[in-house]
């Protein structure tokens, strides 16, 4: 993976960083040792892997605002950090950034029933939120699988989504207002307890804008009640054809289920063997698909679907019974990913989304891909919203097999944009996918994305390298080109 | 002033319109169908750009839940195509047309995105925003871009769709969307609470919107309080008989629309139709915490006592309407949203007074600052709708 | 995960079965969220996936690791809730018992630190040594106020601060001795349906002996023959956890030789473990031992009969229930639920003897326990501790239980709400007299 070089005028005043580094944050704060940054070479991505500058683990806004201008002022690249559980190497340390990482800010500020929200520190868990109000019959709805340690401020980076984000949303679809610390140190509100926003849609463009723009230092999210009833169905189908057919009738018919996921003979058989949650071992594909609302609600539904997929050859239908055999029936998908670990020492987790109505042909021809490639692919996504999660296995002790699997990953996502999806749906670009983007998007495309980078951080010293394939000066990047006493364009219909 | 007009019939006529509007220097007023002119910071613009010559569905997938279109397609025309699937909006657009001194049931689809619109079931389904799944359009340097695209979910790239959603058309003229659609519920139902204040109102909206029942609808008007349920017949039921248990205490009469009666309902609540609007009157938009709704209002009513306002989004939508005046009470009206947070648009209001006040809620420095700079990066001359936004 | 290993280092088995496990990891960060320590202080390398980096770097090079990288490393409680967590199957309890072993062989620490660390792994496994120092800590605990304050900076535990912290944890009154913690046979009430070996324990007989008085009273109630074994006695885990694993294995083999004595004389059911952490500790004797071609097999034997007290009172059913109409708090130690992995068994028993069974918001956090760990982290120990009381008190209960008497002892340091062994209760709902901390 080709980074940018280092600034060598940087790392020769490293000690020089780290002190002002320190006199802003004390005690444990600053990371500057070898053995104590390795920890941090890398995210959830662990392909690909560099050592930071520094670590500095700030406690408070004014530590972030000043952290950021001291690197404004001094042209000292900054990637930020929250739990490190990218999938695209969101948070891959850069050599001459210093890493900033967010863990620490890990408190619940304020629960708001009335209003329906929560004002939470971005370190707090996915889950976290959850958990801090359930007991009043809450929930915060988009869940990626990653929900137990994903921090929320990733998700804002991100614009995860997970399992139920069909009908419920993506993160970007559950934010009302952050608080955000910009390059300069300026620290800024974008929206709160209220919906839309009085000018330009600020908030909605800092979600999913990866660590480019800005640092958020804390989140205002909608909180959800809890359905009277969720059950979950387990559809066990003969063919991955079959079950991919079942998400298009389903959703032909009328019915958005709360989650519809689907999953490969090999990824219900490691999943299984993690959570015992009685998946059919003999399924070539598993949908679980959930139904929410009041309970003669979802017995319709229930029933409905049972239907449509007895219909489209389903060979095992199997509905939860209770509360906790829902969740585990969700258990084994959202564990589905790590528990691959099982048979391979690494995977690749492509992130790819396609028209629900290409599924069939997109599957068939990553099984083709496979064989080219000579390695092993699982399929675990989100059948629903055509989000599909291929996860390629390979050994990382073998070069070639890395080499093998970035190969693999790039024509998959190939595929994906030709039948007419795109490179992400929810994992977001990082480097992992950043050399592609141009498979995607035209070069006006990405030059009108990086203007838009330019007015949050002119000097590119947010979160560099990652999502665009080659940086351009802002400056290049500004000047209009204007022909002056050009003929009109003489064909135009005028009045 | 406005001279004349120039009318793209292609994607590619767009693109050189605006690349000879950027040579010649030349502003452009873009349009779709003119619906929501009066809205907005006056404006002294060279040319108007009408996009009506780009019209037209271009894809339309039931089953992918999405329809793609040219930006000059009326939103009629897709609500009647959408309606043949049994399939909505669900961010049920308004049809600003007649608080803005025009005729109802016109208005452009990207008009609507354009302004971020949305009706009542933005409680639940979101605004425009939350729909734009992509676009393609042309950028103030004569060049034509696209962002997102016809899926779900997507995250490639940063998300201009929300950008562009609001930003009444000063960033970039769009030429074709593709926006998510939804299914239609079978059934809607409306429960009626009477007699409630306007603090005991919204109360019991939150309450029912913190309940489990999925309430797609919470609109307060003047003596009376509406809950929306929508979906299968058997649910419908059981939701609003679980409702008026919920709110049995209130002690406040109840009544309840059918479906047929329940739409109008809605529709007229969409359309701002309940606020009594006297000719000359100012017409204030006010985003707020729900729970904030009513001490804002009679914070504005102390000091404007012929103030009529009504609720929408369970207290956090304030439609409000003022006696005319030379500043449209500004200071007032913002001054009452106090601390915790919102904001207030001025939606309707003479020529003379939207070119004194600021329409939109002014934001700080650091902030203001900064929408300067994003609107620079798409339109660096300053071509498209030159000062709407203010 | 990517590993760097000769084949010269894949040589040594430890090394090999550590490559093993850190091939599992696929770098996930999920166990992060549920490691205490990180909870508190979120620093990566403060959490599983820090330390598995920090421990791997440090055997893949072979070098003495740095006072900062053991730093990270002794903060980690071993409550192995990340390997509740980890659905890859990593196995950190063996990871971080190699990573700790490496830095004891390789790493030179203070000499306050050594003196504190060999005085516990002298005193805790020896009951009657253990006994004494807590007689002289009682004469000195007055003194403790006048040490520097454990609540400061995590880092800087010195060794006046565990010092106040060791003397802080001396109960207020030492008991006397059992007659149940002599090597005897206790005959079944009944007619005999298993014959086990109860665990004599070290600690626990110490501070807590009414735990194994109940629970010989429960069994042989249930009739169950409970033979308490000449030559049994601490498990080795507190040595263990401080890397000491030549000391920790010769009492495994000391125990491994009783039991195999009683097995192959009148025979053992089972051998029953009242204090969960040496239960984890002694179903993995099998792991222990296994390079040793002499004991691997004994060992295995042994470790396959160890079950918590609660997993044979299951077997043979609660009876004679009178019920107790109290609300129970139950503590699920760590030992409990991510060591051995029974979690809802003991609530179910309480449950069926008619008590009222709450779960503890936050239960997979440690309580701060663990062993050694509240002496020489007192401070992280100490947020542990406050924030499960905390929790503890939201669910409002009457009586507080867990299956591990340190928990236990360092819970009540900061309630006033009773807390008794899952045994006494089970014990007291059965026709045994109610549990001292109830009176």
């Amino acid at each position: 993976m080709q980074m940018p070089p280092l600034d060598p005028a940087i790392l020769a005043r490293r000690s020089e960083i780290v002190a002002a580094l320190r006199a802003i944050v004390p005690g444990e704060g600053v990371i500057d040792d070898l053995e104590g940054m390795r920890p941090y070479e890398c995210d959830a991505l662990s392909a690909y892997r560099q050592m930071p500058l520094v670590v500095v683990l700030p406690e408070t806004v004014a530590q972030v605002s000043t952290i950021l201008s001291y690197c404004q002022d001094n042209k000292v690249k900054v990637v930020p950090r929250g739990a490190g559980t990218s999938l695209s190497g969101g948070s891959m340390p850069v050599g001459d950034a210093i890493l900033l990482g967010l863990g620490k800010f890990n408190r619940v500020l304020e629960i708001d029933y009335a209003n329906r929200c929560a004002r939470v520190q971005p370190g707090v868990t996915n889950l976290g939120i959850s958990k801090a109000v359930e007991h009043e019959g809450f929930y915060y709805a988009p869940d990626p699988s990653s929900q137990i340690a994903c921090s929320i401020g990733g998700n804002v980076a991100e614009n995860s989504g997970g399992v139920h984000c069909l009908k419920y949303g993506l993160t970007t679809n559950n934010l009302l207002g952050i608080e955000l610390v910009l390059m300069t140190g300026e620290v800024v509100r974008l929206g709160g307890k209220h919906l839309d926003s009085e000018g330009y849609d600020l908030l909605g463009v800092m979600t999913g804008s990866e660590g480019l723009l800005g640092v958020v230092t804390e989140v205002t999210v909608r909180l959800l009640r809890k359905p009277t009833t969720a059950r979950a169905v387990l559809l066990g189908f003969p063919t991955e054809a079959g079950a991919a057919d079942c998400v298009a009738a389903v959703i032909a018919s009328g019915i958005i289920p709360g989650g519809m996921e689907m999953m490969d003979k090999e990824a219900v058989k490691c999943a299984e063997a993690y959570v015992g949650a009685g998946y059919p071992l003999d399924a070539e594909g598993l949908l679980i698909v959930e139904l929410d609302g009041p309970p003669v609600e979802v017995d319709y539904l229930v029933e409905r679907v049972a239907e449509i997929a007895r219909g489209r050859g389903a060979t095992t239908v199997r509905v939860s019974n209770d509360e906790q055999e829902r969740v585990l029936f969700w258990a084994g998908r959202k564990a589905a990913f790590p528990a691959v670990g099982q048979i391979t020492p690494d995977y690749m987790c492509l992130d790819g989304s396609v028209p629900r109505g290409r599924l069939v042909e997109v599957l068939a021809e990553m099984r083709e891909m496979s064989k080219k490639h000579r390695l092993r692919v699982v399929n675990v996504f989100h059948a629903g919203d055509g989000n599909l999660h291929p996860l390629i296995l390979f050994d990382a002790n073998d070069a070639d097999e890395l080499h093998r699997a970035e190969e693999f990953g790039a024509d998959i996502l190939r595929l994906c944009v030709r039948v007419g999806g795109v490179l992400t749906g929810e994992h977001g670009v990082g480097i992992e996918k950043r050399d592609l983007m141009g498979v995607q998007f035209t070069e006006i495309d990405l030059d009108q994305q990086m203007r838009l980078k330019c007015a949050f951080d002119p000097d590119h010293l947010l979160n560099p390298g990652k999502v665009f394939p080659q940086l351009r000066r802002c400056a290049e990047l500004g000047r209009v080109v204007v022909h002056h006493n050009k003929m009109p364009f003489p064909d135009i219909p005028r009045f | 002033m406005t001279t004349s007009t120039i009318k793209p019939r292609s994607p590619e006529e767009l693109r050189q319109a605006v690349e000879w509007a950027l040579n010649d220097g030349t502003t452009l007023d873009v349009r779709g169908q003119g619906s929501k002119i009066a809205f907005g910071k006056p404006m002294a613009c060279d040319q108007v750009l009408d996009l009506s010559g780009l019209s037209g569905v271009v894809d339309y997938a039931p089953e992918e839940l999405v329809v793609t279109l040219r930006a000059g397609t009326p939103i009629s025309e897709v609500e009647a195509l959408l309606a043949q699937r049994n399939q909505m909006l669900a961010f049920e657009p308004p049809d600003l047309g007649p608080l803005l001194g025009q005729e109802a049931g016109q208005g452009t689809l990207v008009g609507a995105v354009m302004g971020n619109l949305a009706g009542p079931r933005r409680l639940s389904a979101g605004a425009a925003r939350d729909h734009l799944l992509g676009f393609s359009g042309v950028n103030g340097r004569g060049e034509s871009f696209k962002s997102g695209g016809k899926v779900m979910k997507n995250v490639t790239g940063y998300d201009l769709s929300k950008l562009l959603a609001g930003s009444w058309g000063t960033l970039a003229v769009l030429d074709q969307v593709s926006v998510k659609v939804l299914p239609a519920p079978d059934q809607t139902r409306t429960l009626l609470l009477l007699g409630l204040d306007d603090a005991a109102a919204v109360r019991a909206m939150c309450a029912a919107l913190g309940s489990p029942h999925d309430i797609s609808g919470a609109a307060h008007l003047p003596g009376k309080t509406a809950l929306r349920i929508e979906g299968v017949a058997p649910s419908v039921e059981a939701r609003l008989k679980a409702l008026r248990e919920l709110l049995i205490d209130l002690d406040a009469g109840m009544e309840e629309l059918g479906t047929l009666e329940s739409r109008a309902f809605w529709r007229e609540v969409r359309d701002v139709a309940p606020l009594k609007v006297a000719s000359g009157s100012v017409v204030w938009k006010i985003s707020c915490p729900p729970t904030e709704g009513p001490a804002i209002v009679a914070r504005i009513k102390a000091l404007r006592p012929s103030a009529e306002a009504f609720y929408d989004w369970s207290g956090g939508l304030i439609w409000l309407a003022l006696p005319p005046s030379a500043d449209a009470d500004h200071t007032i009206v913002r001054g009452a949203i106090g601390a915790k947070g919102g904001h207030a648009t001025l939606i309707r209001a003479s020529e003379a007074v939207r070119a004194a006040v600021p329409v939109f809620q002014p934001q700080p420095a650091a902030l203001a600052a900064l929408a300067v700079r994003v609107k620079e990066s798409f339109d660096p001359k300053r071509l498209f709708n030159p000062g709407r936004m203010g | 995960m990517q590993t760097h290993f000769t084949l010269a280092q894949l040589a040594d088995p430890e090394t090999a079965r550590s490559n093993d496990i850190l091939r599992k990891c696929v770098h996930c960060g999920f166990c992060t969220a549920t490691c205490p320590t990180f909870v508190l202080l979120g620093d990566e390398r403060d959490s599983p996936r820090g330390r598995i980096y920090l421990i791997k770097s440090m055997i893949e090079d072979d070098r003495a690791p740095t006072a900062k990288e053991v730093r990270h490393v002794d903060r980690c409680l071993s409550c192995l809730s990340c390997m509740t967590t980890c659905p890859s199957g990593v196995n950190y309890m063996h990871l971080v018992d190699h990573g700790r072993h490496h830095i004891e062989e390789t790493f030179t620490r203070t000499l306050p630190d050594r003196f504190m660390r060999g005085v516990l792994a002298y005193l805790m496994p020896r009951p009657a040594a253990f006994r004494w120092a807590m007689v002289l800590g009682r004469l000195a605990k007055p003194l403790a106020p006048l040490l520097p304050a454990t609540s400061s900076d995590p880092g800087g535990a010195t060794f006046l601060r565990r010092l106040r912290a060791m003397l802080e944890a001396v109960p207020d009154k030492v008991p006397t001795p059992s007659p149940v913690d002599r090597p005897q046979v206790f005959p079944a009430l009944g007619v005999q349906r298993k014959r086990v070996a109860l665990m004599p324990g070290c600690g626990q007989q110490v501070l807590a002996p009414e735990v194994n008085e109940a629970t010989v009273r429960l069994l042989t109630r249930l009739d169950i023959e409970v033979v308490n074994v000449a030559g049994s006695g601490c498990c080795g885990s507190s040595v263990l956890h401080v890397g000491r694993n030549d000391q920790a294995i010769e009492l495994a083999k000391r125990n491994i030789t009783a039991w195999l004595r009683e097995i192959d004389g009148a025979g053992l059911d089972a051998i029953v473990i009242n204090a969960s952490g040496c239960g984890t500790t002694v179903k993995d004797y099998g792991h222990m031992l296994a390079d040793d071609p002499v004991w691997a097999e004994k060992a295995k034997q042994v470790a396959s009969l160890a079950k918590d007290v609660t997993e044979i009172v299951a077997e043979v059913g609660l009876s004679g229930i009178v019920p107790r109409p109290l609300t129970v708090a139950y503590h699920s130690a760590c030992s409990m639920q991510h060591g051995q992995k029974l979690d809802a068994l003991p609530k179910k028993l309480l449950r069926e003897a008619g008590f009222m069974v709450k779960d503890v918001p936050e239960g997979h956090l440690c309580c701060g326990w663990a062993g050694t760990y509240q002496v020489l982290q007192p401070d992280l120990s100490r947020r542990l501790r406050d924030r499960k009381v905390a929790n503890i008190e939201s669910v409002r209960p009457d009586v507080i239980a867990a299956g591990n008497f340190g928990c236990i002892g360092n819970i009540a340091s900061g309630t006033g709400i009773p807390i008794a062994h899952t045994v006494e209760l089970l014990d007291w709902a059965t026709g045994g007299p109610k549990p001292a901390a109830l009176i």
